[in-house]
């Protein structure tokens, strides 16, 4: 599938995943790595664009034995935007896979 | 390649590009290569599925936000003093024309009740017959509903207005500080479907009634008074 497709879609998926709970950069690009083909560098500009945008935060957690990690917190203003995002991306999924599956 | 040469080549395409903040950029990358070595892969394993240190390095430029600190802060801040000085006048301008509508609009309706009434203290109203005073009493009553309802939605629009530059004012100092920016407010106001409708209602009616009413005044005088100059007939400015 087109490279281009997958960005637009993996920015929700980050989104998903931080609704949950805080994850760091390497546990988030591992987890999307393994579900979507696109190459492991591809996360961490996604990652940098949802902090400028206001959508996430990060602070820095000391581990014993690996390097420190970067983690990754929803704001207020990132779970605003993820629940409408959300319902209009399934919306849109629901209506190609209809469009689709007429042929 | 390497991990250093991944590394470098990235730094090196970051800095060119002046994107903020690389140190963490790199940070992360590090730590990929760390936790890809200690399960066990080769740093030139961990390099390719990384991807081409150039093109990522686009990627970060391509989501990077306009560079901040072009002008300096403390110019933005005296700018903003000097913008929020003559907006703040031209606001108390807004505002108190509001005042002056809504002002006129109680006048209009105090000249009508006391026509209804036949009040006319110190005779300061010019006299005619109580029918001719009722229709123009009707005129000007509604002529107050008319600026009232004016008033009132000026009001609300100077009001969004105010909000809107506040949120301006709020993002320009947020784009100096490297905060997020808030999406900017519409300038003017926004009334539910159903005060749209009542709002609209009243405005035409209001305005109709207004104009009927006056037009209507004014045959009723001339014809009382005999002529259509009724004000001389009745010694208006004598």
């Amino acid at each position: 599938m087109n490279i281009q497709y997958k960005k637009g879609v993996i920015e929700l998926c980050v989104l998903s995943m931080l609704a949950k709970e805080d994850r760091y950069g390497y546990d988030i690009s591992e987890t999307i790595s393994q579900k979507i083909d696109i190459s492991d560098g591809t996360v961490y500009p996604i990652l940098r664009k949802l902090k400028g945008d206001g959508l996430v935060t990060t602070y820095v957690r000391e581990t014993s034995g690996g390097p420190p990690r970067i983690y990754y917190r929803m704001t207020d203003l990132g779970r605003k935007l993820y629940r409408s995002d959300r319902g209009e991306w399934l919306d849109f999924v629901e209506t190609v896979k209809m469009m689709l599956e007429a042929e | 390649m390497k991990r250093n040469e991944f590394i470098v080549i990235l730094t090196k395409r970051l800095n060119e590009q002046n994107v903020g903040d690389i140190d963490e950029i790199i940070a992360e990358y590090e730590a990929h290569f760390a936790y890809k070595l200690a399960d066990g892969y080769t740093e030139e394993e961990i390099a390719i599925k990384l991807g081409d240190p150039d093109e990522l390095a686009c990627q970060f430029v391509a989501v990077e936000r306009p560079k901040k600190h072009d002008i300096g802060r403390g110019l933005l801040v005296t700018g903003l003093v000097f913008a929020d000085f003559f907006t703040g006048l031209f606001f108390i301008l807004l505002a108190a024309w509001t005042m002056v509508i809504i002002g006129f609009a109680f006048a209009s309706a105090a000249i009508g009740v006391a026509y209804l009434i036949e009040l006319n203290p110190y005779g300061i109203l010019p006299p005619m017959p109580y029918w001719v005073g009722a229709v123009f009493a009707a005129s000007l009553l509604a002529l107050a509903v008319l600026s009232l309802a004016g008033s009132l939605y000026f009001g609300l629009y100077v009001k969004q207005l105010l909000k809107a530059y506040g949120r301006f004012h709020h993002n320009r100092l947020a784009v100096s500080a490297g905060k997020p920016v808030l999406p900017s407010l519409r300038a003017y106001p926004k009334l539910k479907p159903r005060e749209n409708r009542l709002f609209r209602k009243v405005v035409l009616g209001s305005l109709t009634i207004f104009a009927l009413c006056f037009v209507l005044g004014y045959i009723v005088a001339s014809i009382t008074a005999g002529t259509p100059g009724f004000w001389h007939a009745w010694n208006w400015f004598v």
